[in-house]
């Protein structure tokens, strides 16, 4: 036992010690935080900069109603014609002139935008969609709707989804938070399992071409010597994550706080919650709407979160994060005890990663579609794809006899890959230049001791 | 008997890789594990160390069967050595002697008094990639035999060494050695093991094929063969009562023969059959070296 120890501690400080290791872990939150940051910076600059002052110049008797103004564009009705503005607008404050000539509200032709530079795409369809909104709006009103009835036409939707949970109490729940749980877990662990489950693989190789391994195995055994180096990574794993999530979320914080103040930060994500749901800015629908509908989204984005026992789904998570990477991990250090170098690892890789693979293409879309169905089931239940789409399945609430059934066959499942590894390593390691094959991978399984 | 080892046999998926073999090794002596390459030495040395099983037969260990407890009493310096590359020597050494049970401060105090004895001092914090194959082989020499265990087994050990480091080397197996410790020595440079080795024996095709004290070999191997050489050059009858001649060679006015004695005569009869025609400038007996001996064994069995 003493002998384990001694080792974890070493595969950890050696690795922890490395300069890739520091430098990693630094700059991936900087990384990260710079990502969001420019994120921020660019919403913002959208909401600031893409404001555009308008002259509408009306020659059309019949629109009575006037275009409001957006968030994002003033209009301004100007008395003048339109060749004294096209002289002015050089000089003026506006960036566009819009014309409006005289035409049949069946038929709008001839409307006009000019600028001082050429107007993109998106403003050019915004404007048209404005001009449609009014046109709708001028035709109701011809049709006799008064103008507090139009009003009421207008009305924000937006859906609580409610999950009844087994006591027939309603649960807050968002499908939102749930998916970006799911994703974001699911994605953490198919990393983790991935990038450290191949370095025990490679450092396997290691002792292996620097032929250590026979002065360590005449000290530790086999099995000693391989459990203290998977303990150790995975230690080392935690420990990146961890100051990771720890770097990442105050650097953010910090540049935030720097860079935007609370107003910014809060028109900004406003504004970007605000387009995703088919925002077509209906003529008149008043800003404050949109805010106010699109704020309580993310407040019921943020009630539901708490409400989804962040801690249980935080101790599943490690533990599954814990039990993947050790059935999996096993599984790579017995490829690494049957080669003589990396490049022959390829064809073994393959098999060990793809029901990994196939776990995770099939929870990021199968499981968050249906996260009760009979696949997203089996997928939780059996081991090789268990830890990522049990995952997924979480945040949206696993009943806890599927969740009990999931860990114990995940336990049994790495005590069994363990098991079956330390048979092939403990042969492999001692074989040099040996083509290995599954087949002789078999063969050495079956050896006696 | 500080090791033995009984009928120990060893099948690998297709072939015998020991078969029956039995060896006594006595306490504070020398041993000589000879074979040719695939002879099935590595085999029994993992065996012994513990790192394979046999599948049948055991090894004792000062009259107990081999354990667990044993590993701090072996030193093993495999044939195929190395160190992790990355690690700097002295966090190395401290690390290899504390998985053998040393204590970080008893491992501290060796390793500085090994260091400081083969001139090793300034390396505590080089890495290994900086040292050249000798130094790296002095390095593993030291975390062999840092733990002061009582069996020492050395496979080539002095293959990568320069003539310089080999002699260095050697002395301190022979230091080690009257102070007690037993070595077990598996070479292919019959040279070192006449010069070391109390005791070998010799494991070729998976069996033992000879064993004994290498004086008791080389005497057995001895048939009263002497090489003559005397001035001039005259022919010698080739047969008589006391001898007979096997080869002749005539070099510079000198001639040299190699003769075999009759059973029951002595060189002093030899001296006296000669000695009325030649001059006589040199007799010698022929022994024959371990290599002989090695190839003349292993040739018989094929």
């Amino acid at each position: 036992m003493n002998k384990i120890l001694l080792i974890i501690q070493r595969e950890y400080l050696s690795r922890v010690k490395k300069k890739s290791f520091i430098v990693m872990t630094l700059l991936t939150p900087v990384l990260i935080a710079a990502f969001y940051g420019m994120m921020f910076y660019f919403s913002m600059e959208g909401i600031k900069g893409t404001q555009n002052k308008i002259a509408v110049i009306s020659e059309n008797t019949a629109l009575t109603e006037k275009l409001p103004s957006t968030n994002k564009r003033t209009y301004e009705y100007v008395g003048k014609s339109l060749n004294e503005m096209k002289g002015a607008l050089e000089n003026s404050t506006y960036d566009y002139i819009l014309y409006l000539p005289q035409f049949e509200l069946d038929n709008p032709k001839g409307i006009q935008l000019l600028g001082k530079k050429q107007a993109g795409l998106v403003l050019g369809g915004n404007i048209a969609d404005d001009i449609e909104a009014l046109i709708s709006v001028q035709k109701l009103k011809a049709s006799g709707i008064s103008q507090t009835d139009l009003d009421k036409l207008k009305t924000s939707v937006s859906i609580d989804t409610k999950k009844i949970n087994d006591t027939g109490e309603e649960e807050d729940s968002s499908a939102g938070a749930s998916t970006i749980i799911a994703y974001v877990s699911g994605i953490l662990m198919f990393m983790f399992i991935m990038l450290y489950g191949v370095q025990v693989m490679r450092g396997v190789i290691e002792e292996k071409t620097s032929r250590i391994i026979e002065v360590m195995i005449s000290s530790v055994k086999p099995f000693q010597l391989m459990m203290g180096k998977i303990i150790g990574i995975a230690l080392v794993g935690l420990t990146q994550f961890i100051l990771w999530i720890v770097l990442t979320a105050s650097i953010s914080t910090l540049v935030m706080s720097v860079f935007l103040d609370k107003e910014d930060l809060k028109q900004a994500t406003m504004s970007t919650s605000a387009q995703i749901p088919g925002s077509s800015t209906m003529q008149g629908s008043p800003a404050a709407a949109i805010a106010t509908s699109s704020d309580s989204e993310i407040l019921s984005i943020q009630k539901s979160l708490a409400n989804l026992e962040l801690t249980k789904i935080i101790i599943v998570f490690l533990f599954f994060f814990i039990g993947g990477y050790l059935f999996y991990s096993s599984l790579y250090a017995a490829i690494g005890s049957a080669v003589d170098n990396e490049t022959e690892t390829q064809q073994f890789m393959f098999p060990v990663m793809m029901p990994l693979l196939l776990g995770y293409v099939l929870s990021l879309s199968v499981v968050t579609n249906d996260p009760y169905g009979t696949m997203a089931f089996w997928l939780s239940i059996i081991p090789f794809t268990s830890p990522i789409a049990m995952m997924v399945r979480m945040p949206y609430g696993v009943p806890d006899w599927q969740l009990a059934l999931s860990m114990a066959l995940l336990v049994l499942g790495f005590m069994g890959t363990v098991w079956m590894a330390s048979r092939i390593y403990r042969v492999g390691i001692l074989m040099y230049g040996k083509k290995a094959s599954f087949k002789e991978m078999i063969k050495w399984f079956t050896y006696k001791n | 008997m500080m090791l033995r080892v009984n009928n120990i046999v060893k099948q690998y998926a297709t072939h015998l890789a020991l078969d029956d073999v039995s060896l006594e090794i006595e306490q504070g002596k020398i041993f000589g594990l000879l074979g040719p390459n695939g002879a099935g030495k590595t085999s029994l040395i993992r065996i012994i160390t513990q790192i394979t099983a046999p599948d049948s037969g055991e090894v004792l260990f000062n009259g107990k069967r081999l354990n667990s407890d044993h590993i701090a009493q072996i030193g093993y310096l495999p044939e195929e050595r190395g160190l992790y590359k990355k690690m700097e020597i002295g966090e190395q050494v401290l690390y290899l002697a504390r998985l053998k049970g040393l204590s970080t401060a008893e491992a501290t105090k060796r390793i500085k008094y090994w260091f400081e004895k083969l001139e090793m001092g300034s390396w505590w914090n080089k890495k290994v990639e900086d040292l050249s194959k000798g130094m790296q082989q002095k390095v593993q020499f030291v975390t062999t035999v840092l733990h002061n265990p009582e069996l020492i087994i050395l496979d080539e050990p002095f293959s990568g060494f320069d003539p310089v480091n080999a002699e260095i080397i050697k002395d301190e197996i022979l230091e080690l050695n009257k102070q007690g410790s037993t070595f077990i020595f598996s070479t292919h440079r019959m040279e070192s093991v006449e010069e070391l080795c109390d005791n070998i024996a010799l494991i070729h095709k998976s069996k033992k094929i000879l064993d004994g004290s290498v004086d008791d070999i080389k005497d057995h191997y001895r048939n009263n063969t002497y090489w003559v050489e005397y001035h001039g050059i005259h022919e010698l009858p080739h047969f008589t009562p006391e001898y007979a001649i096997l080869e002749t060679a005539v070099t510079k006015g000198n001639t040299r023969i190699k003769v075999q004695l009759r059973p029951d005569q002595t060189a002093n009869q030899l001296l006296a059959a000669l000695l009325p025609y030649v001059s006589l400038s040199r007799l010698d007996e022929v022994i024959p070296t371990m290599n002989d001996i090695f190839i003349d064994k292993v040739k018989q069995v094929n």
